[in-house]
């Protein structure tokens, strides 16, 4: 009879010498892990609750302006520097990993500074209400001193925006019509207007891949495609309501991305303008600015509800929302180029810094904190469908009027939405056939 | 490190060899140095004696019925604590690690730390028989001589629930580790399953005829069958799939016999004054004739009674608490070979213990899931029974229905009001004897009779299409029609259709 007995050598499961880490076996029978579903569900539980708990989105508000602000721009190639022109006619250049002002300028336009970009360099070009357009010069000084400009140039009526091409020293401002100007001439090089239009045209964009295309908003509700090449404007679209704000897609060309009036942020394809790519929907108010991440996987917007909201990509609702109870509503807001961080520019006079996710943590991140967050987070969204863990996961607190209006809204979608459907009901079968939400935000297309 | 270790085995070399001729010196003898050290005989007095080991397999706590408690480390031979308690004790188990353990005395449960400091007397445990601690729920479930089955949570000291059997003292306890049920053994014959979640057993079933003496779960089949034996001396195996029938019985000599499964699927059956072990594919194989299975192995103990056997996790060790004190016996091919760090290491050190205490704490279920299918977390939900079509929108739940539908699902709807309607037109149709409008014959029915609500709702139902409303109605005429006929066939106005072939070819 050939016998042997169970035994475990006591060599191979403790240390070999002193400090070493104890060696650790694993069985994957599934035997020996009862209850794994029901564990792990816990773990996902407690990590969709641990998010919620480090969910502290707020970093820094940076003051200086005495009225509201109005813009907000980040410095081209850098992932600190933020310039923002408030309604007072200054411009306060912050550095927001400091978390202090690099440059100061009181009174540089009369009334308010309606947009900033970046020239190259550290050079800041300023538009106001006050028809001029200002050249500065931004590198760090000491304090805050009366200071020239490098360049003015003279529009001949009052400017809303300003964008400055990706490469060639020319920029493009926005007025009744939209001109083209070169850093060096003191006069417009061309005007652009599309033939019929009548409107004050509020904001325009370079294209960030198609340097020389440029996209603009305007009053009569529409947007406008313009090509510096054929000096002309190329298409057109009117829409139910004005867009207040609109950013290119900054890893997708061909994307536009508009805040409107109507409470919605709508991606259009310029291949395709007969109807959105996607809606969004979650502001209670009008959506007063909008920016991609550098990613172009998400983007920001800022609403007159005063809540600032960061979308996902193609995920039309339940955006992340931040709100404080200070902040007034948000004129503007800018993703930072590192993608990790949000700024926001509000009617309080206040520019402050976010996290792009709550429950970031800042600093130095250990190897084992790394894999650990890296756990739950594919706990949380592999459970995601669980009704506790999703729950919690979903839920967050807004203010009290904001959460009202919402309600309000809902309400009010669902009761027109009855209506149609009982209208439609009550009237010859095929009469009025409903029509997608998509097909109802362009009126009409121009070309 | 992944499977390194090496199960024990036993192999006969000729036909003629049986592996139960072998005696526990001839295993020993070669086991080798290491393996003999589970060989041993505790000479105690106090005695019968019950054990328990740790989850880990590398402590064990022992309990004499007069009193004397100790908690060791088996391997080194360190004791943590030993106790003289002068009173009856029944039963012991420790807590999540060796670093707790509880004891049933005689009035109450009492829990004592590793030193054997009194931490707790549990008094709403009233003269506990038998202990069990669910260590991923925290929960210590106890049994005594009231009947009553209760789960208190360890981590919070909350009585979670408390389930009267309604069957008088219970003696008999067992959990299954895979779903954290308890069994219960009654004095009449029955074993009950409960959850905390059920007032009543999950499962009830007549076991035996008399008292049942003893029970245990097969974990190394994720708790299929399980094992019990009646005070007559039977011992009988059950599927848990189906409870139809015993899997297998027979008859043991020497009365009650105390069970035990190990791991591996080993059946351990301490009976008169000797212990047998089973092995798996022959103790789990359906067999009509009431015998006993291929014996693997036999060891006498002459120090009746043998109160209770328990296989060390992970070691092919089984410890027998008899009258004597205990006696550990090698039962090659019994124990786990591979352990999981995560879940119990013999060789954890004292942080290692420390961090999964806290991991156990934050992963600690709800008493609310225990099921008798550990497996419904995350799984969809069943489909509800009780839902229905309302204008073709499928999966409505029955309680959000409105009044009317939940009343046409039961079958109660009151569809007069449809028929009526219909009728009249049909004996309009006719063309016969009532020739009275249908205005006057309303004007006149609603007279005195209140319903002018239902006139009202008819009106304003009638240029409302109701899908479904308009298919009772197209199968209401439909009946008519049939009954119709059949009519006019007694009464010998038309032939009955002469069944043909091809009607099965009718679309009806």
């Amino acid at each position: 009879m050939k016998i042997s007995v169970l035994q475990h050598a006591p060599a191979a499961h403790l240390p070999t010498r002193h400090g070493d880490p104890t060696p650790t076996s694993r069985n994957l029978d599934p035997l020996s892990h009862p209850f794994a579903r029901a564990r792990e569900r816990m773990r996902a539980l407690n990590a969709a609750k641990m998010d919620r708990m480090f969910a502290k989105p707020f970093i820094a508000s940076l003051e200086g302006h005495i009225d509201a602000v109005e813009v907000l721009c980040k410095k081209p190639g850098t992932v600190n520097i933020v310039a923002s022109g408030s309604w007072d006619g200054g411009i306060i250049v912050h550095d927001i990993a400091e978390q202090k002002h690099v440059h100061q300028m009181q009174g540089v336009h009369e009334g308010k500074v309606s947009g900033l970009c970046f020239a190259d360099n550290d050079r800041l070009l300023s538009c106001g209400v006050d028809c001029n357009i200002k050249l500065w010069d931004v590198s760090p000084q000491e304090q805050t001193s009366q200071q020239k400009p490098l360049n003015v140039f003279a529009g001949k009526s009052p400017l809303n925006s300003i964008d400055h091409h990706r490469t060639d020293p020319l920029f493009a401002t926005a007025s009744n019509i939209v001109q083209i100007w070169d850093e060096n001439r003191s006069a417009a090089i061309s005007n652009l207007t599309f033939p019929t239009a009548t409107e004050t045209v509020t904001s325009v964009r370079f294209n960030l891949a198609e340097a020389s295309v440029l996209g603009s908003i305007g009053s009569d509700r529409s947007f406008t495609l313009y090509d510096i090449r054929t000096g002309k404007a190329e298409r057109r679209v009117i829409m139910q309501m004005q867009s207040n704000a609109l950013s290119w897609s900054p890893t997708f060309p061909t994307s536009v991305l508009l805040a409107s009036e109507d409470h919605n942020l709508y991606t259009f394809d310029v291949r395709n303008l007969s109807n959105p790519t996607h809606i969004y929907k979650a502001h209670v108010a009008a959506v007063m600015s909008c920016d991609w991440s550098p990613t172009g996987l998400e983007f920001v917007s800022g609403g007159w509800d005063r809540t600032l909201r960061i979308w996902r990509e193609g995920r039309g609702t339940q955006p992340e929302v931040y709100h404080t109870k200070r902040m007034q509503r948000v004129s503007s807001s800018i993703f930072t180029a590192d993608a990790r961080f949000v700024v926001s520019g509000s009617d309080d006079g206040n520019v402050r810094i976010w996290k792009v996710k709550a429950s970031d943590k800042l600093g130095i991140i250990t190897a084992r904190e790394r894999v650990a967050i890296e756990y739950r987070e594919s706990l949380k969204e592999r459970w995601k469908h669980d009704q506790e863990v999703g729950k919690i996961s979903r839920t967050r607190h807004l203010p009290k009027p904001v959460y009202q209006a919402a309600k309000l809204k809902r309400t009010m979608l669902e009761a027109q939405r009855v209506k149609e459907e009982r209208r439609r009901k009550h009237t010859r079968a095929g009469g009025s056939k409903p029509k997608a939400e998509r097909k109802k935000v362009v009126l009409a297309e121009h070309t | 490190m992944l499977l390194v270790g090496d199960a024990g085995w036993m192999t006969a070399d000729n036909e003629m060899e049986r592996t139960w001729r072998v005696g526990q010196n001839e295993i020993v003898k070669g086991a080798g140095m290491e393996g003999a050290k589970g060989r041993q005989e505790w000479r105690l007095d106090g005695g019968p004696y019950r054990s328990r080991y740790s989850r880990n397999g590398r402590h064990l706590a022992i309990v004499g019925s007069t009193g004397h408690v100790a908690t060791f480390d088996w391997q080194t031979g360190t004791i943590h604590a030993e106790l003289q308690l002068q009173e009856t004790c029944r039963d012991i188990t420790f807590l999540q690690d060796q670093s707790f353990f509880a004891v049933a005395q005689k009035k109450y449960v009492f829990i004592y730390d590793r030193n054997g400091v009194e931490l707790h007397r549990l008094k709403s445990h009233i003269e506990p028989t038998r202990l069990e601690f669910l260590p991923y729920h925290w929960l210590l479930a106890t049994v005594g001589n009231p009947g009553y089955l209760k789960y208190q949570d360890t981590s919070t000291g909350a009585i979670v629930a408390e389930h009267r059997t309604k069957a008088g003292a219970c003696r008999t306890m067992t959990q299954n580790r895979h779903n954290a049920i308890i069994h219960l053994g009654h004095q009449n014959g029955v074993v009950s399953l409960w959850t905390p979640n059920l007032p009543h057993p999950a499962v009830q079933l007549l076991a035996h005829l008399g008292p049942v003496v003893s029970l245990s779960v097969d974990p190394s089949t994720g708790g299929r069958y399980m094992a019990s034996s009646g005070a007559d001396g039977t011992v009988k195996i059950w599927d848990c799939r189906n409870w139809k029938g015993a899997v297998r019985e027979w008859v043991t000599r020497g009365g009650g016999a105390e069970l035990e499964w190990s791991a591996k699927g080993a059946l351990a059956v301490a009976t008169g004054g000797s212990v047998n072990v089973y092995t798996k594919p022959s103790i789990q194989t359906p067999f009509a004739a009431k015998a006993a299975s291929p014996l693997y192995l036999t060891h006498a103990i002459p120090h009746r009674p043998l109160t209770s056997v328990r296989f060390c996790p992970f070691q092919d060790i089984l410890v027998v608490g008899h009258n004597a004190g205990l006696s550990s016996l090698l039962v090659p091919r019994s124990g786990e070979p591979n352990f999981d760090s995560n879940e119990a290491d013999p060789f954890e050190n004292k942080k290692r213990r420390q961090e999964r205490e806290v991991k156990g704490l934050l992963d600690k279920i709800r008493p609310d899931m225990i099921a008798l299918d550990p497996d419904f977390v995350g799984s969809l939900a069943p489909p509800t029974r009780l839902t229905t079509a309302v204008h073709d929108k499928l999966d409505i739940p029955f309680a959000r229905l409105p009044r009317l539908e939940r009343l046409r699902v039961q079958g109660k709807a009151d569809e007069t009001e449809l028929d009526a309607d219909t009728d009249a037109v049909a004996t309009e149709d006719d063309g016969g004897k009532n020739k009275k409008s249908r205005a006057e014959r309303e004007k006149r029915k609603m007279r005195g009779k209140g319903k002018s609500l239902k006139r009202y709702l008819r009106k304003q139902r009638k240029n409302v299409i109701d899908p479904t409303a308009v298919a009772i109605r197209a199968k209401l005429e439909k009946q008519r029609q049939e009954r119709r006929v059949a009519k006019a066939i007694e009464k010998g106005e038309m032939e009955p259709k002469k069944p043909s072939a091809l009607d099965r070819f009718k679309r009806s």
